[in-house]
């Protein structure tokens, strides 16, 4: 039974104690500082902030395997605002974009489920990285290789949770079953219908085969920063490729007409002369 | 399609050079084999030209290829399983079947050029003359030549089946793009093995420059589509030096100017030998636009 995640936005705080936790179980290096001396000036000045709200990572990366993302709403003439968070991973899609295109075997599905990386095995050729929707997969130049979210892969085998999960203050995130999580997904979605929130919805249900780490969030998908229409690379292969061959057949055909014809006709001069 | 999705960071000069002369090498081969299966004993000195230039330069391109890896020691773990040692194949990445295309395009390059070397006798060994009528050349150059077409082609798949959004807008163009593009690159680079070898003065010619032009005129039109294709996600296409090295390079030097220059030179001999110099500026155009079409096509997709 495959295991993931349910992120219910409408009770993320942006705490980041989940970002936090991933950082320290997965033991991941920390960012670069956000003050540095300036030797003219003789004060600390801030770098490295993204500007965005309180958002720290601006994306995922290959020390960053989650990213807690900040929206910032305002009405027309800004008398009214509303705060979204979102903390955003790896979905561990049912179709992987990154596991299909992977020509090593390295990006691998374990039996519960979650999208894996085999450290051992990739050879950092990066197509993983253009072939995730999600902007999820990163290379890391320390090690030559790609990383992303295990979905704690060496907890969750041995009965744990997930990091973020554990961490998380709120019951945002939470870890199980992915059936039982559809179940709890879906009533809390018609609770908070029933409390107004019309734009309430479910990320995760049909995209990419399905996603093992889903999403309720109170606005459309594309304010939180997800695709809307998923399309995983690999699904236009066939077409692409179909028009490719068509592409060998014309360069064919415009070779038989050159060398062919072309040589006939000259035989036919030659034999007239 | 998500503009968030992350840049792979490939090296244009690793990836883009190998795309290029991947594609030269391809397109040789599959234009020697092609005018030797149609245009018969006519065409060999295309054949053997192309047969000649396929496989060297093929060799150039897997360090190119390795040296883009962010581990260029674990290369093999795109053919063997890195536990087992059983050979690996993913028929759903471009990548992976791209992979043993080359490498089988490598060996039967080779083999051609062996071929090649042993019938103008420059090479020869008693035991091997034996052995070499009954080499079933036609075959592997058929197997060769349809390698070499998945050579050419595969990379634009490659690019096309990811999530970039101007990579997959493009979809499905770009493979087939390629290809054109090695056909008249590849065509170009016969050219001028063929100057360089004082092999230009044949009965066959004619049929090639029209191969030539024909080639130059299907990419001109892939290039259309692409762009079509590409609408909204073209923007980085259409600013900067990539603007300038694709409409400049590609579309105006590589395409347009040789493809004017085809018609302007005359078909009689004499005018030719005269007009020589003018066919080998333009071929060098037509391979400096093979290229830059590489390179901006990668770069495009490869810009915040």
């Amino acid at each position: 039974m495959p295991k993931g995640m349910f992120v219910d936005t409408s009770i993320c705080t942006g705490c980041k104690a989940c970002q936090v936790a991933c950082k320290e179980w997965n033991a991941l290096p920390h960012e670069p500082g956000h003050f540095r001396y300036n030797p003219v000036e003789k004060r600390p000045i801030a770098v490295n902030f993204t500007g965005n709200s309180y958002d720290n990572t601006g994306a995922m990366s290959a020390t960053d395997w989650r990213q807690v993302r900040f929206i910032e709403q305002f009405s027309e003439d800004r008398s009214r605002a509303r705060w979204l968070f979102s903390s955003d991973s790896c979905k561990h899609c049912n179709d992987a974009g990154c596991l299909n295109a992977c020509p090593t075997g390295a990006i691998v599905r374990t039996d519960l489920g979650n999208v894996f990386i085999r450290q051992d095995v990739c050879i950092g050729c990066k197509y993983c990285i253009p072939s995730c929707p999600f902007g999820v997969i990163s290379l890391s130049e320390v090690t030559g290789t790609v990383y992303k979210c295990t979905l704690c892969n060496d907890r969750i085998h041995n009965g744990l949770g997930t990091a973020c999960a554990k961490a998380c203050p709120t019951g945002s995130i939470s870890f199980g079953e992915v059936a039982e999580l559809r179940n709890a997904a879906d009533k809390r979605l018609a609770q908070l219908k029933g409390l107004g929130y019309g734009e309430a919805n479910i990320y995760g249900y049909k995209e990419a085969g399905g996603l093992n780490v889903f999403y309720l969030f109170l606005d459309r998908p594309q304010v939180y920063g997800q695709p809307e229409a998923v399309v995983v690379p690999q699904q236009r292969l066939p077409v692409s490729s179909a028009v490719t061959i068509a592409g060998a057949l014309a360069l064919g055909g415009a070779a038989l007409v050159s060398f062919r014809e072309r040589g006939s006709r000259e035989n036919d001069e030659e034999v007239k002369k | 399609m998500n503009p968030e999705v992350h840049i792979p960071g490939w090296e244009w000069y690793y990836v883009a050079t190998y795309f290029f002369i991947g594609g030269v090498a391809a397109g040789a081969y599959f234009i020697g084999t092609l005018a030797e299966l149609f245009g018969g004993e006519r065409h060999r000195e295309i054949s053997s030209t192309g047969f000649y230039i396929a496989f060297p330069l093929i060799l150039l391109t897997p360090p190119l290829l390795i040296a883009d890896l962010g581990r260029p020691e674990r290369f093999w773990h795109l053919f063997f399983r890195a536990k087992g040692g059983f050979p690996f194949l993913n028929f759903q990445s471009p990548l992976s079947v791209g992979s043993w295309a080359l490498l089988l395009f490598g060996a039967m390059a080779f083999l051609s050029f062996l071929d090649n070397l042993v019938s103008e006798g420059k090479l020869q060994s008693a035991h091997f003359a034996k052995a070499y009528s009954r080499i079933p050349r036609k075959w592997y150059a058929v197997v060769g030549s349809i390698a070499g077409f998945f050579v050419a082609g595969y990379t634009g798949v490659l690019l096309n089946v990811t999530a970039r959004p101007i990579w997959a807008a493009t979809d499905p163009l770009v493979g087939a793009l390629f290809i054109a593009s090695g056909a008249s690159t590849g065509a170009a680079a016969i050219y001028l093995a063929m100057s360089w070898r004082k092999k230009l003065a044949y009965p066959g010619l004619p049929g090639f420059e029209r191969f030539e032009s024909l080639s130059k005129i299907i990419e001109l039109i892939l290039v259309v589509g692409v762009v079509v294709l590409a609408g909204r996600y073209a923007a980085p296409l259409m600013r900067g030096t990539i603007a300038v090295m694709f409409w400049g390079g590609t579309v105006l030097l590589g395409i347009l100017i040789p493809l004017a220059a085809g018609w302007y030179i005359p078909r009689s001999a004499e005018r030719r030998t005269s007009l020589a110099n003018l066919a080998t500026v333009m071929a060098i155009l037509v391979l400096l636009g093979g290229a830059l079409l590489r390179i901006t096509l990668l770069q495009a997709g490869q810009v915040q």
